[in-house]
């Protein structure tokens, strides 16, 4: 474990937090960073609104310790908009009422970001599986389906959904 | 040509960019200096006597800065929801495993987590009363001391029942059980309070009423309401379960205690350990039937278990009984509603308000009598249904009721009825499909003679920018939509021109609180009301300007409309003129939710009047070697009265549908002794992304002629209504047994299967 704790990339800047034995990369994410787009639901790995990008890979936050985080790239919501505006994929969300409270949204959407990035052609199937784990009680998924095939369109160009 | 009109129209949230980018503030994400963490301290048993509790080593440890008990509360230690039978902490007894009795802050979790166990408590456990009949016992231990255990027991009968069952052709009797729910809502209850320099007390809250959470905070502290503000934060989820407060006033005790902040959230498993949940009901129902299909009468005993407290029970039960017997036209009905008093988790609202249960029981009665006469269940559906004007066995003339067919119709078409028997019934030898369907109403409002109002204040600035403050929480339900929407509609801007103030006690009137399917039509009509005194007088700045009659002008799209054209001149400079020459453009609103006249006197208690009405209807596949149901098709159609915001529509009939899936096959709280034996998201099984069907949805838009803004009418309760009996009904069509417990999960479907097969499954 380094010296001053664990560092790593977190939205492309350096970034530091304490590493104890129990404190999971949610709190570190949460707590120490202030990045509270993240959100707690369940603690437990159950829910998935904790879901970040850790070298590509989505992972619940809750689940990661944090010294596990040590020199990894880390990629939470708040990082997907860039200078020129909202990720694509974000705008789609608002636009197709992929959400009503929004709390499972960050989590959400960083499952589907990592999937549009391995696959820019998502079947239902695929969106589903990539969702599995992200526990929504406002919404039957539908509309996350419909807004990550809208977004995955244009992304590839204004074709229409695959 | 006419401009787009932005009621109907596709929009967005008001706070979706601030959703989609993080940083949309829940209350577990409130920041502020020296903010501390609360934490409460829950009993270990359903039922205990407090024979000794002491916090003096808690409070001695370093960065404790509060440790509370009942004593320490100075004013009343009670919430009130309806009646104040529920302490915030213990006094002598503990009553069920979600009874608190301390609550401490602290500098960090870690301390707050150390001072919880450093409380001194010696429990005296008392054998407790988990079986509704046997708490109903003339012998049975007071629940709580004073209080009969039976709450309420009532009741109804409208006919003469007697009669119409003796004159039967056919009689189906069944008992039907549902047990216990959970919400889920993803943010768990939470509360952040602070005391600021003026000895103003702000809660920001994690809830579905607002002003009655600031009512219950001033209560508990002894303060005036002048002294205490509620402020909802975004709020991930409710569904009912925050419909009463939780911990708002620990947070506000502690803060006010502590002169420091605190937040204080429940996590997971205190959150499921306890919050209300659905009543488990136990119903004995029998309906008569004459030979060519007329439902002549329904009887109804329905024993429900509150748990230990009052809280919503007296209303959710008299709902269930209000829709007993669903949305037909029954001329003799009798049914008797018994809410009792147990050590078990407490009861109380959850999306729908004891439809669900109701509807269970009647979708499945008219199943089984469309099997005893052998009549298709869509012929039995359409020759017994409510039409416009019909007088219901409640006293209440139907105001709108085509869509009561319409959608029964419409559900039919999608799915195929006629032609599913064409359709592989045993694609392999252990599967069997099977369609069935239900059809429900449920009422919009509070009920008639019950407060139910709601105020706005609207305001438009000198730019035409338009700020709408209300007291209506958004859980995600979309009412802030919804206000946007009504107010752009009436005042001619765009909809983005509208910023609503998320509900704010300091800002905001009172609009009661956001359950009930009853905002869109109590709150919309408020901002109508609002924006047409506001648009009177931009009206008449433009006769003037215009020279035209006021009555020959519109408001549409930022411009002065006349004889369908816009005149060039636009809603900013009207603004501009009130402005400056002092013509208010800013009004405040109370509407009331509207109930006709013409009920007679002997009709039901707290009746509801508007009502939304849809059809669902489910395609399984069961596998009768382990029980699974497979949901592979579920059609839902559903009335609207007219779409204000239709992302909002399809999304709380999708998420009804969802819940309404898990209602049905897996949803339960295990709960032994008093103690749930599931309180986590990884043990309660809900349904996730990869077990629902793609679903198939239509809505209907049958105009509500009294009461609804625009015609609109409340959407939100009824979708997770009809699911559980329409999958029940394509289980029983696809094996030919029937189920008569909820959820249907596998073991219980095999036992159907057992009962069917005795022996057969033993080898």
């Amino acid at each position: 474990m380094a010296e001053g704790g664990i560092r790593c990339t977190v939205n492309g800047q350096e970034a530091r937090f304490e590493a104890g034995p129990e404190r999971t990369l949610l709190q570190a994410l949460r707590e120490e960073l202030g990045l509270t787009g993240t959100k707690d639901g369940c603690s437990s790995g159950d829910c998935g609104a904790c879901v970040v990008i850790m070298d590509g890979q989505p992972v619940n936050a809750c689940m990661v310790l944090a010294p596990q985080a040590e020199g990894a790239r880390i990629r939470t919501v708040e990082g997907l908009a860039a200078a020129g505006g909202l990720h694509p994929l974000q705008r789609a969300f608002g636009e197709t009422w992929a959400f009503q409270c929004g709390f499972c949204t960050p989590g959400m959407l960083m499952s589907c970001v990592a999937l549009l990035e391995a696959n820019d052609r998502p079947s239902r199937d695929d969106i589903l599986t990539a969702i599995a784990g992200n526990f929504c009680r406002c919404t039957g998924y539908q509309a996350v389906v419909k807004a990550v095939q809208q977004a995955a369109a244009e992304m590839r160009g204004g074709e229409g959904p695959a | 040509m006419t401009a787009p009109a932005v009621v109907g129209r596709w929009v967005s949230a008001p706070g979706a960019a601030e959703i989609v980018t993080g940083d949309a503030r829940y209350c577990p994400d409130i920041r502020l200096p020296g903010l501390l963490t609360g934490k409460l301290l829950y009993a270990p048993h359903p039922r205990a006597r407090i024979a000794r509790l002491d916090v003096g080593k808690a409070r001695a440890i370093p960065g404790v800065h509060a440790v509370l008990t009942h004593a320490d509360i100075p004013g009343e230690n009670s919430y009130l929801y309806a009646e104040p039978d529920q302490p915030l902490l213990a006094e002598d007894e503990v009553r069920f495993q979600g009874d608190a009795v301390a609550a401490v802050a602290a500098e960090d979790e870690r301390t707050a987590a150390a001072a919880l166990a450093a409380i001194e408590v010696e429990y005296e456990p008392l054998p407790g009363v988990f079986d509704p009949l046997e708490a109903m016992r003339e012998d049975a231990p007071r629940i709580v001391a004073g209080e009969d255990n039976v709450i309420m027991r009532e009741v109804y009968r409208t006919g003469d029942v007697e009669a119409a069952f003796a004159a039967a052709d056919v009689v189906v009797e069944n008992t039907y059980r549902t047990r216990w729910a959970e919400h889920a809502f993803l943010e768990t209850e939470g509360a952040v309070a602070q005391l600021d320099d003026e000895g103003v007390l702000t809660v920001y809250s994690s809830c579905q009423a607002p002003h009655r959470d600031r009512m219950q905070i001033a209560r508990a502290l002894g303060l005036p309401e002048s002294r205490v503000r509620v402020v909802t934060p975004y709020i991930g989820g409710a569904f009912g379960g925050k419909d009463e407060a939780h911990v708002q006033m620990h947070a506000a005790l502690l803060a006010h205690a502590a002169r420091r902040p605190v937040r204080l959230i429940r996590d997971r498993r205190e959150s499921i350990l306890t919050h209300v949940k659905r009543h488990p009901i136990t119903v004995e129902c029998a309906t008569a039937a004459s030979r060519d299909g007329r439902i002549l009468a329904v009887r109804a005993r329905a024993i429900a278990d509150a748990g230990p407290y009052t809280n919503a029970t007296y209303e959710v039960v008299n709902k269930f009984g209000e829709f007993i017997g669903g949305p037909y036209r029954v001329e003799n009905l009798e049914v008797e509603k018994i809410g009792v008093r147990t050590n078990n988790p407490i009861s109380g609202a959850f999306r729908g308000f004891g439809a669900p249960q109701a509807a269970f029981v009647y979708e499945s009665q008219m199943d089984d009598v469309a099997r005893e006469l052998g009549m298709d269940p869509l012929e039995l559906r359409l020759l017994n249904g409510v039409e416009t004007g019909t007088r219901m066995y409640t006293g209440v003339v139907v105001r709108a009721g085509d869509a009561m067919k319409a959608s029964l119709r419409r559900a039919a078409e999608l799915i195929g009825w006629q032609g599913r028997t064409a359709q592989e019934r045993q694609p392999a030898p252990q599967l069997r499909r099977g369609w069935g369907m239900a059809t429900i109403l449920k009422g919009s409002g509070l009920g008639r003679g019950l407060g139910d109002h709601a105020g706005v204040v609207l305001e438009m600035h000198r730019d035409a920018s338009v700020v709408l403050r209300s007291g209506a929480a958004d859980m995600g339900q979309g009412i802030v939509t919804v206000m946007a929407q009504l107010a752009a509609e009436r005042l001619g801007v765009e909809y983005d021109a509208v910023r609503v103030v998320r509900a704010d006690t300091a800002q905001a009137p009172d609009a009661g609180a956001s359950c009930a399917s009853r905002q869109a039509m109590v709150s919309g009509n408020a901002v109508l009301a609002a924006a047409d005194s506001i648009r009177a007088t931009l009206l008449g700045l433009a006769a003037r300007k215009l020279r035209r009659d006021q009555a020959e002008l519109d408001l549409r799209a930022g411009e002065v409309w006349a004889d369908g054209e816009p005149s060039g001149l636009t809603v900013r400079e009207l603004a501009e003129r009130a402005s400056a020459w002092g013509y208010p453009l800013h009004a405040e609103h109370v509407s009331h939710f509207e109930y006709p006249p013409d009920v007679p006197e002997a009709s039901y208690r707290f009746s509801q009047e508007v009502f939304q009405f849809c059809t669902q209807v489910a395609q399984v596949l069961v596998d009768c070697e382990t029980g699974q149901v497979q949901v592979e098709r579920l059609v839902a159609v559903h009335d609207a009265g007219r779409m204000i915001n239709p992302g909002g529509v399809y999304g709380q009939i999708e998420g009804g549908l969802a819940q309404g899936i898990g209602y049905a096959l897996t949803e339960e709280l295990v709960v032994s002794e008093g103690r749930t034996l599931n309180p986590s998201l990884e043990n309660y099984v809900i349904p996730m992304a990869l077990d629902i069907p793609a679903l198939e949805m239509d809505v209907l838009e049958f105009p509500e002629p009294v009461g609804g803004p625009l015609g609109a009418k409340g959407i939100a309760e009824s979708p997770i209504i009809p699911t559980a009996p329409a999958i029940r009904n394509a289980i029983l069509d696809a094996v030919g047994q029937p189920l008569y417990e909820l959820p249907m999960t596998a073991e219980r479907v095999l036992a159907a299967l057992d009962r069917a097969a005795p022996g057969a499954e033993d080898g």
